[in-house]
This record gives structure tokens, sequence and C-alpha cells, in this order.
């Protein structure tokens, strides 16, 4: 809890610095801290696009200072063979705070390796991400990307590989055989979206509890189609044929299996699904089926048709990041698949839903992993330390934005105003 | 703090656990346990990897004017991860054993999937510091292929599966370490057979000799796992023709409870033995028994005494010498005698498997039944039996 603590104290100090002009600020010396929480709920929902980056800095800072002292003092019950530090009474400490970030930075953006795993692990989060910001955003919360995506990717994978023998190995090969993966990803993909979306419009099924069960179906599917019938009988593993080289996407960086065509796509996704939500009509009647069904009805939109269409999509996406995962990553289906679909709900919900928010969200997701991945490997500290690190600043990170969520819901803070003040002339 | 800051924190922070865990869960169930085709606590097989002394001096060829102390190897584990009191703690034994007898230097890596495997590997490939490179589990093999061929300089082992290129050749920097799982199941389904047969009574079990009848629990139904049922249900039918063998899949490596709800059906429709190979399931399986007052038997690990709470009800243990595949291979670097291009095919002949009697048991089952199994064990080794790989 401590954490949760110095992160609103945090807040607050921004507040006074910042904002400057809140009147009650006295009440609050008087120890009335309930007044002072809906200050700063109010503040948080009225805050600026530039406050709320600066907000997000802070705390990410103040993560790193928290993970740093909890690296720092984990060193003391840890024994090593070269202790970092000692001092007297409290012992040596076998890890050095600083070395861990060091390495994690420089793991995930310090050479041209590093950085396309990094990019690897965004490009697949922008597609889960963003699968989950689209439901988001039609006021559903899709849990099921990984289930859609176990099974996109299984899809990409089947389709794939009788096109070896096809296609010539060239260009022309290529054009051809990823359009094919992606679509066959995404046609699977969507109709597991599809599903939990009828059931909830014709069936009044809650889409949480029914992603949340088709995950497990989903999984069970693929592990039974390949285990029994489809899967590579040369080996003992529970995978599918490798596909061929062809389908691969090329990597941008040797050795690495990033390819900067993927990322191009998903941010073009990204700009895509933002324009379609934010500037068509037909974003906007998905959006409102979702939030507020009877509103929709009453101005002539069909809700629960929407409501199929905005799963559907959403499930699309899932299953493109499978694609994608099979041509860019693994280059075959495997069972155990990472768990990034689950991993896009924290980048979803880290973007506040906004398509574009999800872009910088899947960055610090992709290096916080690729950056784990070498902290892991170089350095002493146990894997579970790390990810307790990972985890402190996404946490931190996300905390400002999820109590902003809280205020605008309970209707704190000046809405017309901000809209208003969004120029930045609050400041 | 505001109180009702406080409490909505605490929400928060519980859910954001929560969803932690399931992320958690997901990873594991997905494969997180694809080679862990056995089970365990702890790690009481201490005899596996102890019987190599340090040989430090003796290693003037191959690796050049390398010591014992620099030769620094990566460790590659399986997607279950360490502490699985399994298979990969197996194989974390065995390093641990190399280092205490060479004072040899390690490194752990632990991929959280499949697809960190490729990573892995690639990295300690890669860096150039490593002398050699273990890849502990079959779903590496893939992967290790490619990368194997592209750092023909890297020195590789591979446990429990071989690599070869599309052309059948075998990789020539990768030593391979298969193991004939079938050969010790075979063993233990003979022992079951055999007390299932007769009216015996030992520890808080006992059998009748009415109604032969033993059971199998597999985890996930691999190709691993189908050795493992094969050699049991041939071995259970030698002891006895009429034999009634009931197999059933858990469909997972870490749910004990369905583990339990297998052994227990098996044991009310008359099992008397139960044989897992189902990692962490079968800790289940040992409950269950248990309370059926039956017998059961452990696989991976001498799990009478990894699983002691349980060593009154296993009868034997199903061991797969994973630590000494990880120690010779080691060996053989700092030895510089490393071998490329082969493979080590483990069996009964070689103490690769082997039906481990339990602590409780040993000495206390009928001399017709271990001078049955030292029989069959010879007649294994000597290609009298043929022992079936597939069921």
């Amino acid at each position: 809890m401590s954490s949760g603590g110095r992160g609103s104290d945090g807040d607050r100090e921004t507040e006074s610095g910042g904002s400057g002009g809140s009147s009650d600020a006295d009440r609050g010396r008087g120890g009335d801290w309930r007044n002072r929480g809906r200050q700063t709920l109010a503040w948080l929902v009225n805050a600026s696009a530039v406050q709320r980056i600066a907000i997000s800095l802070t705390a990410l800072a103040f993560a790193v200072l928290v993970g740093g002292a909890l690296v720092f003092a984990s060193g003391f019950v840890a024994s090593c063979r070269q202790p970092v530090i000692y001092i007297p009474l409290l012992g040596e400490s076998c890890y050095n705070p600083v070395e861990v970030y060091w390495t994690m930075l420089e793991g995930s953006f310090g050479s041209l390796p590093n950085l396309a795993r990094t990019l690897q692990e965004t490009t697949l989060l922008l597609f889960t991400g963003l699968s989950v910001a689209v439901a988001f955003r039609a006021g559903l919360f899709n849990v099921g990307t990984q289930g859609q995506m176990v099974l996109g990717a299984l899809a990409t994978g089947l389709a794939l590989v009788p096109l070896g023998s096809v296609l010539p190995d060239s260009v022309v090969g290529m054009l051809v055989a990823v359009p094919i993966g992606l679509v066959a990803g995404a046609v699977v993909g969507g109709f597991w979206g599809f599903i939990p979306g009828a059931m909830k419009s014709y069936a009044d099924a809650n889409e949480v509890i029914t992603t949340i069960m088709l995950n497990f179906v989903a999984t069970g599917i693929a592990f039974y189609l390949v285990s029994e019938h489809l899967g590579d009988p040369g080996t003992g593993s529970v995978q599918t044929v490798p596909v061929p080289s062809v389908a691969r996407l090329p990597p941008t960086v040797d050795g690495s299996r990033f390819s900067v065509l993927a990322l191009v796509g998903a941010l073009l996704v990204a700009v895509g699904i933002f324009w379609l939500y934010d500037r068509t009509i037909l974003g906007y009647e998905l959006r409102t089926s979702g939030l507020q069904e009877s509103a929709a009805e009453y101005s002539g939109v069909d809700a629960k048709r929407n409501v199929v269409t905005s799963m559907t999509l959403s499930g699309a996406l899932g299953g493109i990041a499978g694609a994608i995962y099979v041509m860019m990553v693994h280059y075959r289906w495997q069972t155990g698949m990472p768990s990034l679909g689950f991993d896009g709900i924290a980048v979803s919900v880290l973007a506040g839903n906004n398509p574009i928010g999800v872009i910088p969200a899947a960055l610090l997701f992709g290096g916080l992993k690729s950056g784990s991945f070498a902290v892991d490997f170089a350095l002493g500290v146990p894997g579970e330390l790390v990810v307790v690190l990972r985890g402190l600043i996404i946490l931190f990170v996300a905390m400002p934005e999820f109590f902003r969520m809280i205020g605008t819901y309970y209707d704190f803070g000046d809405q017309p105003e901000t809209a208003a003040a969004d120029g930045g002339e609050r400041q | 703090m505001d109180r009702r800051t406080f409490v909505t924190s605490l929400g928060v922070g519980a859910t954001v656990g929560l969803a932690g865990c399931v992320i958690d869960d997901s990873g594991g169930n997905g494969s997180g346990n694809g080679n862990g085709n056995e089970s365990g606590s702890g790690n009481g097989n201490g005899d596996g990897g102890g019987n190599g002394d340090g040989n430090g001096d003796g290693n003037e060829s191959g690796n050049g004017d390398t010591t014992a102390e620099d030769v620094n190897v990566g460790m590659v584990y399986s997607s279950g991860g360490l502490g699985d009191e399994s298979f990969n703690d197996m194989a974390y034994n065995g390093v641990e054993q190399a280092e205490a007898d060479f004072g040899i230097s390690y490194q752990n890596a632990e991929p959280d999937s499949p697809a960190d495997m490729n990573d892995y590997q690639r990295e300690f490939a890669g860096s150039g510091e490593y002398d050699l490179v273990c890849c502990i589990g079959f779903d590496h093999v893939t992967d290790l292929v490619q990368n194997a061929q592209e750092f023909s300089d890297q020195q590789f082992v591979l446990v429990d599966a071989v690599a070869e290129t599309e052309g059948g050749d075998l990789v020539e920097n990768v030593d391979n370490y298969v193991f004939r799982e079938h050969e010790g199941s075979f063993q233990v389904g003979h022992l079951a057979g055999l007390l299932t047969t007769m009216e015996y009574d030992h520890g808080a079990a006992s059998t009748s000799p009415d109604d032969p009848h033993v059971g199998f629990v597999g985890g996930q139904e691999t190709a691993i796992i189908d050795r493992f049922e094969a050699g049991y249900i041939a071995g259970a039918e030698y002891a006895n023709e009429d034999i009634e063998v009931s197999t059933a899949y858990a469909g997972s490596w870490d749910d004990p409870g369905t583990g339990q709800e297998i052994a227990t059906t098996m044991y009310d429709n008359g099992a008397d033995i139960v044989f897992h190979a189902a990692g962490a399931t079968g800790g289940g399986v040992f409950e269950a028994a248990q309370s059926a007052e039956r017998y059961a038997i452990g696989v991976d690990d001498d799990q009478s005494i990894s699983a002691e709470g349980f060593s009154d009800v296993i009868v034997a243990s199903m061991v797969k010498r994973v630590n000494t595949a990880v120690y010779e291979s080691i060996e053989s670097v700092v030895n510089g005698e490393f071998e490329g291009g082969s493979v080590q095919d483990l069996g009964l002949e070689e103490d690769g498997v082997e039906a481990v009697i339990g602590q409780d048991f040993e000495g206390e089952l009928p001399s017709e039944v271990t001078d049955a199994l030292a029989e069959t064990r010879e007649g294994i080794i000597g290609g009298d039996i043929e022992v079936p790989e597939e069921t």
C-alpha cells in the first residue's frame, strides 16, 4: 500500500505546483483528507494533456525509485558470491538497482538487435491492445483476445503450409502469402469474437464471462487438433509444420525476428481505428450501441448488430496478432503461446482505451519485456523480481489514469470547461 | 490517507494481482509444462549425478587450453521453469552437481513460452561466452536445428529430442540425450501387474488377487507420455495376460484435483495400483491412493523421497535421470571430449531410466517379485523382451 500512498503524494505535489488555483486547498491542512481526495480527483479529471503526460512521467520516476529500493532490499536476503555493497549492521546486498535498471534500458533500446526485440513485442502488443481497446470503446470488455489470437495463429499456420509448394519463393510469392495468412487469422479470430458478441446481443450473456470461458475452449480445441490431427509428425512437441519461407516476414535486423513491415502495418491500423471510431458515423454508432443501447435504438441504430460487429472486429484484430506471431516470430503454431492477449488488456487500460495511446503503451510493455529478458540473462537477479519491477512500473503509470477514470465516472471535475481548457490555457 | 482512497487502491491492487494470476495461469497451462512429462517434488535423487569425480586436469584436448574453472554453461529450461520439482529441477540438479565437482560456472534462463526459447538460444550462442548451451525439453528442437547450424562453433546439448536437419542428418554440434521411458515403464508395469495378481499388504495399502486391475494417469497426450503408457501396459500384460489396464489423461500437468478424481474412479473400479506420468497432477493420484488404501507409482524422481508424505503408498518410481544427462554432457566438455552429432539413447542398461522401489518398500517386497523384476530387466537389456514405444 505504501506504493499507492506515495503515488498520490506525487500527484498532490504536482497539483500545488501545477494548477495552483485551488482555493480550497487550505481546508486540507486541517486533516480533511476526504476533501483533499475529492480535489485531487477533480484535478485529475481536469488535467490537460500536457499535465497528464507529466503525471505519467512522474509516476514512472516513482515506480523506478520504489522498485529500486525493493531490489536493493531483496539483495540483503539473497546470497551471492560477489556482494555489491556492505552496510554495517545490515549486512551485504547482492543487487545493484542502478545496474538492474541500466541493463533493462540497455537491453530494450541499447543496440539494434535489442531494439528489434523490443519492437517485435511492441508490434504484437499493438494488435492485441487495439483488439481490447476496440471492444472497450464500444463499452465491451473483451477478455477473450488470447483465445482469438491462439485460434487465429493456428489458422494462419495451417493455411500457409501448403503454399510453400505452390508459390515462388520471391517477393511476388510473399505478396500473395502474407495477405492469405492475415485473412486466415482475421477470419478465424473474428469468428471467435463473433460468438460472444452474438451471445451478448441475442442471449444477454455477459461478454466478460463468455470470453474468459472461450479462451479455455480455444486453447483446448487448438491443442486437440494439433496433437491428434494436424500436428508435425516429426516432433514430440505439440506444434504444426513450420510455414514455408515465402510466408515469413523478412527480418529487418539480421538475426532478429522483427519486420518493420508489420510494425508499420500495426501503426496504420491504430490510426485507422482511431479514425473509424472518432471520425465516422459507423464508429459513432458502434460506440453508442455498447455504451447506451436504448439511446442508440431510439436514434434508429441496430444496437444488437453493432455489438456483434464490435466484438467481431475485436476478435479479428486478436486473430491478426496471432497471424503476425506465426509469420514474423515463431514460424509455426505451438502450444503455449505467450500471454499477449492478456497483456493487451493492460496495454489498453494504460492507454485509456485510446487507439493512439495504445502505441506508447505497447512500446512501454515491449521495452519492459525485452529489458527484463536482458536482466534475466545478464544479472543474477531472479526473474520473479524483474516481474515485480515490471508490475510496479505498470501499476504506477496506470494508477493516475485509473483514478481519472473513476473521477470521470463519479462526475468530479468540470467537464465542459475541460474541453475548452484542452488547449493548455489552464497552465 | 483518505479511507476511501485507501479502500479503492486496495481494491485496485487486488484486481491487478488477480489479473496477474490469470495471466500466469494461462501461460502455465498452455505449454508451460509441455516437457514436464513427470512430476515429483523436492529433489531427492541424489544418486543420479554424484558419480563423477572432479577431473579438472585431464582436459588437454578439444577445447585447447580451457580449464574446468573456465567452462561456462548456459542452461535454457523448458517453459515449465525451475521450481517444477520435476523435469527442470532435475536438470538443474545436474548442473549444480557439475558446479560442485568441476567448479564450472553457469547461467540459467527460463523461457516463459516456447517462443522465448529461440531468443535465449541465440543470446547464449551469440555472446560467444558459453562453452556449452543446454536446451532442456523437446520444445527446443525446431529452433535449435536452425540456430545450431547458424552458430556452428557453439556446442549444444538437447534433452528429450534429437536435432536433425530436414535431410535427416544429425546436426553436427548438438549432442542429443533421449530416454527410453518405455523400458522403465515396462518395469513398473510389470511390478504393478505382479502385485495386483497376488495378495500383498504393506505400508498403508494392500492388494487382493481377484480381479487383477491397474491404472495409468497421464498429463497431456504427447508422444513421450505415450511411451510411458505403452511400456506400462506391456509390462502389466507381461505379468498377467488377463489384466485390465485403465488409462486416462488429465489434460494438464498441474491439476492435482483432476488427478485425484481420475485415480479415485480407477481405485473404486477395482484398480489396485495407479502409475502416473502427469507432473504435479500426480500429487492428486497419491492423495487418492492414500484415501483408497491402494498403491501408486511415482515418476521422474524417487517420489517416495521427494513426496515423502506419501511414501507409505508409493511402492516404486519410474526414475528418469535428466540430471545425469546434463552432468555427463558438462563433464564431456570439461574433459574436452564433447561429441556433437551424436545421440545418447539412455535406457535401463545405461541407468538413464530405472524402476526404483519406494523407501518404505525396500526389502519388503516378496522375493519372487524382485526376482521377476530383475529377470525382465535383464530380458529388456539383453533384447529378449521387446518393449513397444507406442500404444
